[in-house]
C-alpha cells in the first residue's frame, strides 16, 4: 500500500509532458555518490494485515483500572467529543490560514478561547500550545519578556516534568530559576514566598492543585506577589475550576495548564494540549495563534487569525515564540467537552471528583500502615498517603489485579519517602474503590 | 507624498521635530503608506534610555512588523498613548495626532546627522 | 451564519451528565471556593451535534478538496491509521504505567525510531517533540549543549533568507544570534556568500533540502565541507523530506542534526493545526544530548532510560505525541522501504508534471525542473490591480484550497504549489485548467470576479485590519 493512485499510462503521459523518458531524470541534479541504497524497512502490509499487526502490539499494553494521575487523568469522555474530532473536515484540515475556507475551525477556536476565558476568569486565551509543560515554559518566557527581569521562582509543587521543561527552555537564557520549597502541610507558605521575591523577580510560578494534590491558597499568595510587582503565573487543573477559585479571581497575570482532562484521552501522555490565558495588557505579547471576530464584505460575522505580527511566519527571529503547529484538534475536543455540561453540571463533575477522592482518602488513611500525609488540607482528586508497607509490593499486588496503583513518590524528595500519590476521578465507581481498599488491607 | 518643510528626517523614515532640548518622533507619510494599515503600535516606557539608530518602538500591520529607530540618543520623556488605542492615527495623521514619542536628547551633535526635507525627498 | 455556543445556550437539559455512587462531600473552604460564575453554555446534545457538524462543513479539508499547499505536504491521511490510533488499548494508557504494562507503546516508539534512522541516514532519533518547530528547538539545544561540552563559544546560526519562519524563530528561542544568508534567486546557496559569513562563532547552519523553491541544493557536498571545516554543524529542516525518501538521505549529505514533521511526510493528519510531531535525528556523537527518557531495548523488553546526565532535559511532559507517532509507524509499515521511495518519486513526478503545464505561461523563478513542489511568480501577468491574493481567493470559488502564497519571501507575489503523490493525474489536470483559466482568461476579461472572490465560501473576504485594530477575541 502506498496510497498513490497513478497507473502506468498516467505516468507515461506525465513523463512525456515533462519531456523526459523516466523518473530518474528528475533526480539528475543529485550527485550520484549521494544516492541512497534501497531502504531496509519492512512493510508493504495491506490494510487488513496492518490492523492485525497493530492489534497484536496493542495487546502488549495492559488495560488497567487507574488510581494514578500526576498530570494525566482518566476522565469520562462523552461520545459527542469523539464524533466531532472524528469528523474528517476537522482532522484533515490545515491551519486556518485561508480564513474564508476555514470558518469551521476558526469559529470553533474562537469558542474555545471564549470557554477558556470563562473558565479561568482571564481576559484573553490563545488557540492552544503543545501541553501543560510547554505552556508553563512559554508563560515563563512571556513573563521574562514583558518584565525585563531575570529571576523566576517556581514552586516545588509544580509537576516535576514541567519544571524540567522550563529549565530546558531557559537553558541558554540569562534567566535564573529558583525553586520554592513547600511547607510541611504540603503547600506554599505565604511568608516564605514573600521573603524570596525581590525586585529582580520576573514571575512566581505556582500550581494548584499542586503535584501532591493540595489546593494552594492562591488568593493569599497572589497578594504577596502583586505587592512585590512580580507577575503571577498560575498553573491550574481546568476541571478543578468547577469549584475552586479561578485565576482571574485572584488576579493571576498568566494562567496555564494541561488540557487533557477536557476531553482528550490519556494516550500515554500525549497528544494533549496546553492552554494559556492572560490579562488584556499581555495579549500582544502572547505566544501562539489567536482567532478574532470580524466582519466580511457583506457585513456578516466571520473569524480570522489575528494579532499575527507576533508570530514566527511574520516576525521570524523576533517572534514571541517559534510555535507554529499547536494542538488544535485537542483544543476542539475541549471546546466540545466544555459546552455540554452547563454550569451546574460542570461544578457537579468537579464535586464528584472531590467526593470520590474523599471517599477513598477516608477509607485508605484509616487502614493499618497507612496514614494521611496532609490530613487537613483541601484536595481535588489526588492525595498523598504515607505508608509503612513496601510500596513496590503494593503496586505489584495491585497490578496483578489489573489496578494501576498510586504513584510512588520516593523520588520526589526526602519528605516524600514512603509516600504514595493516589488519584480518584469520577471514572472510579464505589465498587472499584472498595476493592482497592480491600487489596490494600491484605498487604 | 507629504514631506513637511519644518521637520528633519532619518534614512529609516522617521521624522524629527526639534523642540528645545527634546525631539518629537513619528514616521513619515511615505512610511505609513508603505506599511499599509497600522493595526498595533508598541511604544517604549517613559524614562527608558534609547540609543541613536537602535529600535525604540514597533509598528505592526496585519502581515508585518517594523522596528522604529530612535533618531538620536537620549531618554524617552513622552509617549503618545493615543496611538495605542487608535493605531489608525499613524496612517491618518502621521505628522500630528499619529506621532509616537519624544526624546530628551543627550548629545546635540547627533542632530547634525539628520536629513533635511530635500535630502529625504531624494531618498524616497 | 452559525450561532455561537453562548447564543445557543438555553435552560434545557445539557448534553452530558455523570452520576455519583458515593455521597457528595466536597468540603471546600470558602477562601478556596470559586465565587465568579462559570459562564459555560447550557446546550442539549442534539443541538451541540448539529452545531459542530455544521461548523465542520464550513471547512475546506483534505477529505473534501485538493489542498496543494506548498511546504505543508497535504497528502492523503490513510483511514486505517486513524482506526489503529483510536483503539482504546493505545488511548487508555497512562504514561506512568509500569514498563511491563506499556510494552506496546514502547515497541511502536522504538521501532519507528529505527525506521526513521534508515530513511534519514541518521544514527538515532528522539520522538519527544510535539511539532516541527519544537524539533528545531530541541535540535538547536542539542547543538548548543554539544559546543558547551567541548568548551567552544559559538553563538551564531546561519539561516538562509528563503527558510521557513520557524528556523530563525527557533534559533533565537534557543539563545542564538541569527546570521541571515541571502539566497540566490532559485533559493540555492552561493558558496562565496556562505564563506563570508562562516566565522569561528558559527555553531550551525540550517538548511532546507530541497529548498523552499523546490530546488535540490546542488552544492550540498561543498556546503557540508565548508561548514564542517569551520567546526560548525549542519542542521536539516525536514519540512521537505517528502521529495527525497529513498533517493538521498540527509545523514549521507553530511547533516548532523535534523527534524522530521510526521504530520507532513508521514501522513499523520494536520488536525486543523495540530497535534503534530517533530522527531529529531542526530549522528551518534550527539546522541548523549538527546531529550530524556530514551526508549531502549534490553533483551526482549523495552525500557525507558532517564539517566542521561548530558541530556538537554525534557522538551515536554512524558514521551511525545504518541497517537501521531503511532499513525506514522502504521504508515511506514504500510509502505515499507520500497513504498517510501515510490512516494517521493511520485510526489516529484506530480510536481514536475504541473510545472511543465505552467512553465510556458507563468514565470517560474527557479527553473524548469523541480523536486516535490515549485513556486510560481505571476507578477508579470498582473493587470487591473490583480494580485496573488486574488488568485488564491478565486481558487476557493472553484473548490480548491489555495496554494501557499507570499512564501518564500524571496519571491515576489509567490504561489507555492505542492501536489503530493496521493493526487491523481485527473485531479492535477483539473486544477491546472482552473489556474490557467483564472490567469489567462479571467485576468483580462473579468478582473472584478477576482477582486470579488471568494463568493462561494461561507463568508466573503474578511476585514483583517479591524480584527487586529480592535481585537474581539472571545464572546461577550
Amino acid at each position: 500500500m502506498d496510497y498513490t493512485p497513478q497507473n502506468q499510462k498516467d505516468k507515461k503521459q506525465m513523463l512525456e509532458s515533462i519531456g523526459i523518458g523516466n523518473i530518474d531524470e528528475l533526480f539528475k541534479i543529485i550527485p550520484n555518490h549521494l544516492k541512497a541504497k534501497d531502504l531496509n524497512i519492512s512493510g508493504g502490509k495491506t490494510e487488513q494485515e496492518l490492523l492485525k499487526y497493530f492489534l497484536n502490539i496493542a495487546s502488549k499494553n495492559k488495560k488497567l483500572i487507574s488510581f494514578r494521575g500526576a498530570g494525566i487523568y482518566d476522565h469520562f469522555i462523552p461520545s459527542l467529543v469523539g464524533e466531532i474530532v472524528g469528523r474528517s473536515e476537522f482532522w484533515t484540515a490545515y491551519t486556518p490560514y485561508q480564513s474564508e475556507a476555514s470558518q469551521g475551525t476558526l469559529q470553533a477556536v474562537f469558542e474555545y478561547q471564549s470557554l477558556i476565558c470563562a473558565l479561568t476568569g482571564m481576559d484573553t486565551s490563545n488557540a492552544s500550545l503543545y501541553d501543560g509543560a510547554t505552556a508553563t515554559a512559554e508563560a515563563v518566557l512571556l513573563a521574562l519578556r514583558v518584565s525585563s527581569k531575570n529571576r523566576i521562582l517556581i514552586s516545588s509543587g509544580v509537576h516535576p516534568e514541567y519544571i524540567q521543561t522550563v529549565k530546558t527552555y531557559l537553558e541558554n537564557s540569562k534567566a535564573k530559576i529558583e525553586i520554592i520549597s513547600l511547607s510541611d502541610n504540603g503547600r506554599l507558605d505565604k511568608n516564605t514566598v514573600d521573603s524570596l521575591i525581590d525586585n529582580t523577580t520576573a514571575a512566581v510560578v505556582i500550581q494548584s492543585p499542586n503535584y501532591f494534590g493540595v489546593v494552594e491558597d492562591m488568593d493569599a499568595l497572589s497578594s504577596s506577589i502583586k505587592s512585590k510587582n512580580s507577575l503571577f503565573v498560575a498553573i491550574v487543573n481546568p476541571l478543578s475550576l468547577g469549584v475552586f477559585k479561578a485565576p482571574g479571581e485572584y488576579s493571576a497575570d498568566i494562567a496555564v495548564g494541561e488540557g487533557q482532562v477536557l476531553g482528550s484521552s490519556m494516550s500515554a501522555g500525549g497528544a494533549t494540549f496546553g492552554f494559556m490565558a492572560v490579562k488584556k495588557s499581555l495579549e500582544w505579547k502572547m505566544p501562539g495563534r489567536i482567532v478574532g471576530q470580524t466582519t466580511d464584505r457583506d457585513g456578516r460575522r466571520g473569524f480570522v487569525l489575528t494579532l499575527q505580527s507576533r508570530e514566527q511566519h511574520i516576525r521570524r527571529e523576533k517572534a514571541t515564540s517559534n510555535i507554529c503547529t499547536n494542538a488544535s484538534l485537542n483544543a476542539l475536543a475541549a471546546c466540545v467537552f466544555l459546552s455540554g455540561w452547563g454550569n451546574v453540571g460542570f461544578s457537579n463533575l468537579a464535586e464528584i471528583n472531590i467526593s470520590k477522592a474523599r471517599y477513598a482518602f477516608t477509607k485508605i488513611k484509616s487502614l493499618d500502615g497507612f496514614k494521611a500525609k496532609f490530613e487537613t488540607e483541601t484536595f481535588f482528586n489526588e492525595f498523598v498517603i504515607e505508608t509503612s508497607k513496601n510500596i513496590k509490593k503494593i503496586n505489584k499486588v495491585l497490578l496483578k489485579n489489573n489496578i494501576l496503583g498510586p504513584l510512588d513518590l520516593s523520588n520526589a524528595g526526602d519528605s516524600f519517602k514512603n509516600c504514595l500519590l493516589f488519584c480518584v476521578t469520577e471514572q472510579r465507581d464505589k465498587a472499584e474503590i472498595d476493592s482497592l481498599v480491600e487489596l490494600l488491607t491484605k498487604i | 507624498m507629504n514631506i513637511p518643510q519644518d521637520l528633519l528626517y532619518t534614512k529609516t523614515h522617521e521624522w524629527v521635530k526639534i523642540e528645545g532640548n527634546k525631539v518629537k518622533v513619528g514616521i513619515t507619510d511615505f512610511a505609513q503608506h508603505e506599511i499599509t494599515d497600522v493595526v498595533h503600535v508598541e511604544l517604549p516606557e517613559i524614562g527608558r534610555d534609547v540609543k541613536k539608530e537602535q529600535p525604540a518602538a514597533v509598528i505592526e500591520s496585519v502581515k508585518s512588523a517594523f522596528d522604529i529607530y530612535a533618531p538620536v540618543s537620549g531618554k524617552i520623556i513622552e509617549i503618545n498613548s493615543k496611538v495605542l488605542g487608535s493605531p489608525e492615527l499613524v496612517n491618518n495623521s502621521p505628522y500630528e495626532e499619529g506621532y509616537l514619542f519624544a526624546i530628551e536628547f543627550s548629545n546635540e551633535k547627533e542632530l547634525v546627522d539628520l536629513l533635511n526635507p530635500d535630502d529625504y525627498k531624494k531618498l524616497i | 451564519m452559525e450561532k455561537l455556543l453562548n447564543e445557543l445556550s438555553s435552560e434545557c437539559q445539557p448534553a452530558y451528565g455523570v452520576e455519583c455512587d458515593v455521597a457528595i462531600n466536597a468540603q471546600v473552604p470558602e477562601n478556596l471556593k470559586r465565587s465568579i460564575p462559570l459562564g459555560l453554555p447550557n446546550i442539549a446534545e442534539n443541538d451541540l451535534l448539529r452545531h459542530f457538524t455544521n461548523l465542520s462543513r464550513k471547512n475546506y479539508a483534505l477529505s473534501t478538496v485538493f489542498y496543494p499547499l506548498g511546504s505543508c505536504t497535504m497528502k492523503y491521511n490513510p483511514l486505517i491509521n486513524e482506526r489503529i490510533a483510536r483503539n482504546d488499548a493505545f488511548n487508555n494508557v497512562h504514561p506512568y504505567q509500569p514498563i511491563e504494562a506499556i510494552q506496546g507503546v514502547l515497541e511502536v516508539m522504538y521501532e519507528l525510531e529505527k525506521d526513521l534512522c534508515e530513511v534519514a541516514g541518521m544514527d538515532t532519533f528522539s520522538l519527544q517533540q510535539a511539532a516541527g518547530a519544537h524539533g528545531e528547538l530541541a535540535g538547536l539545544l542539542v547543538i548548543a549543549k554539544y559546543f558547551k561540552s567541548i568548551k567552544q563559544k559559538r553563538r551564531k546560526i546561519i539561516v538562509p533568507d528563503s527558510a521557513h519562519g520557524t528556523n530563525p524563530a527557533s534559533a533565537a528561542f534557543a539563545g542564538f544570534e541569527i546570521v541571515l544568508l541571502k539566497s540566490e534567486p532559485d533559493g540555492s546557496i552561493s558558496l562565496d556568500k556562505l564563506k563570508e559569513v562562516l566565522t569561528p562563532e558559527v555553531a550551525a547552519m540550517m538548511l532546507t533540502v530541497p529548498n523552499t523553491l523546490g530546488v535540490f541544493e546542488k552544492n550540498i557536498d561543498e556546503i557540508s565541507k565548508l561548514v564542517h571545516d569551520n567546526g560548525s554543524l549542519l542542521y536539516y529542516d525536514g519540512a521537505n523530506l517528502n521529495a527525497v525518501m529513498g533517493i538521498v538521505r540527509p545523514g549521507d549529505m553530511g547533516f548532523d542534526v535534523m527534524h522530521i514533521n510526521l504530520h507532513k511526510t508521514f501522513s499523520t493528519p494536520h488536525g486543523c493545526g495540530g497535534p503534530g510531531s517533530g522527531p529529531i535525528g542526530v549522528k551518534s556523537f550527539l546522541e548523549t544530548f538527546l531529550p530524556v527518557p530514551r526508549v531502549e531495548k534490553k533483551k526482549d523488553k523495552y525500557v525507558l532510560n532517564y539517566k542521561k546526565s548530558k541530556s538537554i532535559g525534557k522538551l515536554k511532559a512524558f514521551f511525545g505525541n504518541f497517537p501521531v507517532i503511532l499513525k506514522a509507524y502504521a504508515y511506514v509499515k504500510a509502505l515499507g522501504g520500497k513504498g517510501l521511495k515510490n512516494v517521493s518519486e511520485q510526489a516529484v513526478l506530480n510536481a514536475n508534471y504541473m510545472l511543465a503545464k505552467f512553465k510556458d505561461k507563468i514565470n517560474i523563478p527557479a527553473g524548469n525542473i523541480c523536486m516535490h513542489e515549485f513556486v510560481l511568480s505571476p507578477k508579470t501577468l498582473f493587470k487591473n490591480d490583480i494580485r496573488t491574493i486574488d488568485i488564491a481567493k478565486r481558487l476557493l470559488d472553484y473548490g480548491y484550497y489555495a496554494p501557499t502564497i507570499y512564501f518564500p519571501l524571496i519571491v515576489d507575489e509567490a504561489i507555492m504549489i505542492e501536489p503530493t503523490e496521493t493526487e491523481s493525474k485527473e485531479t492535477l489536470d483539473k486544477f491546472i485548467n482552473v489556474v490557467n483559466k483564472i490567469i489567462l482568461e479571467e485576468f483580462c476579461r473579468d478582473p472584478q470576479k477576482l477582486k470579488d472572490a471568494p463568493i462561494n465560501t461561507p463568508v466573503r473576504r474578511l476585514n483583517e485590519v479591524e480584527a487586529a485594530r480592535k481585537p474581539i477575541l472571545k464572546w461577550e
